[in-house]
């Protein structure tokens, strides 16, 4: 095993938690049972890698059992990092009949036209989600494992979603997943954030949604507040309306976790008390952000409590509507 | 939470504007008599909270301040407190101050340990003073004092490097309450520090001890924070902010911080949109600040229908500097350190528990 594959084993088992360690080495069946059995977990860290390195020697693996193993760790832990959602479009003839075997050769095809030195594992995960890892080179040198590119995409359905790359390589990897899904164009779903599971929730819309009904029934308010039946008595009615309406805009029961919501207002000052500013015609310039460890439910939260009034904005529902959290508002609308 | 003042709550502020050549007069008298009986009766200490301060004006302060001392201020991140008027501190004993505090630094990290013979421990201290930041002639001359230390491991021939570094200051402070004090007190009620909590702590200690005085944290309330963020933009023409940054935070479950960062110009347009007809190129009132904050919470309200009142204002910042509710200032512009300086010695006095 050269220098660096062994950094890369290095850098990967400080990354690996302990408590996860044993899970993810069995899965990754390219150690024998005696070799699984003789390592000692109770062991520092340390002392383990140590180990393991001496057996992967022994076994001859190479960089590319290693870049198995920490793709078998980016699956399992998929929220870290920083992922971009983004949508296909204007889908070919063939392209709902893509199937796995298709897609792979045409993309590894692509993707090695487009640049010569590049190493790509694709592999199907067991929720029908396709995951690639790429690790880039260029004309002179081998590819770089230490920083990779990661796919998810499913196939039949319009969204990728990518983290890990460079601004120099994003329009060969956007071009060679257009080529190899039958579309004819991909753009920025505008939608990033840590959690992968949450960007993917609210791009294909898998959240508990709310739809306005004719016949309401009051929703439960999952975290009540202290009661005072007085005043309850009074607001019922408006408390009702409002969770219904925060529910409609957000969803109900537990919300994909979104950590920040960015907003660029390029909108005309809007006070009509001011007489100096309402006539201006430029626009007042600013960048809003919306920050929380779950954004989703500050929201929610922020409308059925009172903070924000009913009718919830098309701005802030565009979130879970249009799946996405970076906006630029102009007067003509989102 | 805002920090309720008792001097805030009572409404007086529109009595206060007319009645004040009145109270000047009332209080002068006062001090006299509170010398002689030697204690600060409650009616001079009631400060008043400004409702209008001066537009700051960008001055050269290399020309009253030493270039390097100034090096010194800005461009860092200090932690804010207050402390009460110190007795018997004399800008005369520097040197001997530095020799106690090194001492007492020392034998309390010391405590508890084997010493062993010969080890040296290296803690220096020094105390010096800034000249020229004091506005008026009862400001007391700021103190700064820097704590070096040799770091773990070094050479023995390694110069000491500054691990901590505070000061003491009082900029136009409220000239009733100064000279009420009796003479033996000198007041340098905003403490500035930066470094290491546990080294914070000794050197509280060590002017409890010596100068009979109390510390306490000085937090930035979310009116004071609307004035820094007035001033600030109201600097526009003069240099560049480069931007306006508020940040909120809403009380929701979980928390969101709403962080808005308006562009310089347009901030600075609906700023002189504020400044009424009638008053003075130099003085601010009260209202304008509201109305300026009011007017970008409006604009957010049209677009987003959140009222950010709900919330509080939690940090400001510009390019010339940048504040947080905390107890946090970082000022960047050396050319206006004399207006944040005032606006903070003001908060220091509002603290003081008498």
């Amino acid at each position: 095993m050269d220098d660096s594959t062994k950094r890369l084993l290095q850098r990967l088992m400080r990354r690996i938690p302990s408590q996860m360690l044993q899970t993810i080495l069995d899965k990754w069946a390219h150690l024998s049972r005696e070799d699984l059995h003789s390592l000692d977990f109770t062991q520092p860290k340390w002392v383990l890698t140590e180990h393991l390195l001496a057996l992967c020697e022994e076994n001859g693996l190479r960089v590319k059992h290693i870049t198995e193993l920490e793709m078998i760790y980016i699956i399992e832990n998929p929220n870290q990092g920083m992922w971009h959602g983004f949508q296909l479009l204007d889908a070919e003839e063939d392209a709902p009949s893509i199937e796995l075997t298709q897609f792979k050769e045409q993309f590894k095809a692509n993707l090695t036209e487009l640049i010569s030195h590049v190493s790509i594992k694709i592999k199907k995960h067991t929720d029908e989600a396709i995951w690639i890892r790429v690790a880039w080179g260029d004309n002179f040198t081998k590819p770089y494992h230490l920083k990779p590119t990661y796919v998810v995409h499913h196939l039949q359905t319009p969204y990728v979603f990518v983290t890990g790359v460079t601004s120099k390589h994003k329009p060969l990897l956007n071009q060679a997943l257009v080529l190899a899904t039958r579309y004819s164009s991909m753009k920025d779903a505008h939608l990033s954030g840590r959690n992968l599971t949450a960007i993917r929730d609210l791009l294909m819309r898998q959240y508990q949604q709310v739809f306005p009904t004719k016949h309401p029934k009051p929703l439960q308010e999952k975290n009540p507040v202290p009661r005072n039946p007085n005043i309850e008595k009074e607001q019922a009615e408006n408390t009702e309306n409002r969770l219904q309406m925060a529910c409609e805009a957000f969803g109900d029961g537990t919300l994909p976790q979104l950590q920040k919501a960015v907003y660029k207002l390029e909108t005309k000052f809007r006070d009509n008390s001011n007489k100096t500013l309402t006539g201006r015609e430029e626009p007042f310039r600013g960048v809003v952000e919306f920050a929380s460890t779950n954004l989703l439910e500050s929201l929610r939260h922020c409308v059925s409590s009172g903070m924000a009034s009913t009718p919830v904005t098309p701005l802030l529902s565009s979130i879970t509507q249009k799946g996405r959290n970076y906006f630029v508002i102009t007067d003509k609308g989102v | 939470m805002e920090e309720r003042n008792s001097t805030e709550e009572t409404p007086r502020n529109n009595a206060l504007a007319q009645r004040r050549s009145k109270s000047y007069r009332q209080s002068m008298r006062s001090c006299v008599e509170a010398t002689h009986l030697a204690y600060t009766s409650g009616l001079l200490t009631a400060l008043r909270i400004p409702r209008s301060r001066k537009a700051p004006k960008s001055c050269d302060i290399t020309k009253q301040v030493d270039p390097d001392q100034v090096a010194l201020l800005v461009k860092k991140e200090w932690q804010l407190s207050y402390v009460t008027p110190l007795y018997q501190f004399r800008h005369t004993q520097l040197k001997s101050y530095s020799k106690q505090l090194s001492a007492f630094i020392v034998s309390e990290k010391q405590q508890g340990l084997a010493i062993e013979v010969g080890q040296e421990l290296g803690f220096k201290v020094n105390f010096s003073v800034v000249l020229g930041l004091a506005e008026t002639d009862k400001d007391a001359e700021t103190v700064f004092i820097q704590i070096l230390s040799k770091q773990a491991f070094s050479a023995k021939d390694d110069a000491q490097k500054v691990v901590w570094s505070g000061w003491l200051t009082c900029v136009n402070g409220d000239l009733d309450y100064l000279r009420s004090l009796p003479l033996e007190f000198v007041s340098l009620p905003l403490f500035c520090t930066r470094g290491p909590e546990s080294l914070t702590v000794l050197v509280k200690s060590w002017f409890e001890k010596t100068f009979d005085c109390c510390f306490g944290p000085l937090g930035i309330n979310s009116t004071n924070l609307q004035w820094l963020a007035s001033l600030w933009t109201g600097c526009h023409p003069t240099i560049n902010i480069q931007y306006l940054k508020l940040v909120w935070t809403l009380p929701t479950l979980p928390p969101m911080d709403v962080t808005y960062t308006v562009h310089p110009q347009d901030a600075w347009e609906l700023w002189d949109s504020m400044r009424q007809v009638d008053t003075t190129e130099d003085s601010i009132s009260i209202d304008e600040v509201t109305g300026f904050i009011k007017g970008l919470q409006s604009h957010f309200f049209r677009h987003f229908r959140i009222d950010l009142s709900a919330g509080s204002l939690m940090q400001i910042s510009t390019a010339l500097g940048s504040s947080h509710h905390s107890g946090k200032i970082k000022i960047a512009s050396p050319n206006y350190i004399p207006t944040i300086l005032q606006l903070l010695t003001e908060c220091a006095l509002l603290k003081m528990p008498i």
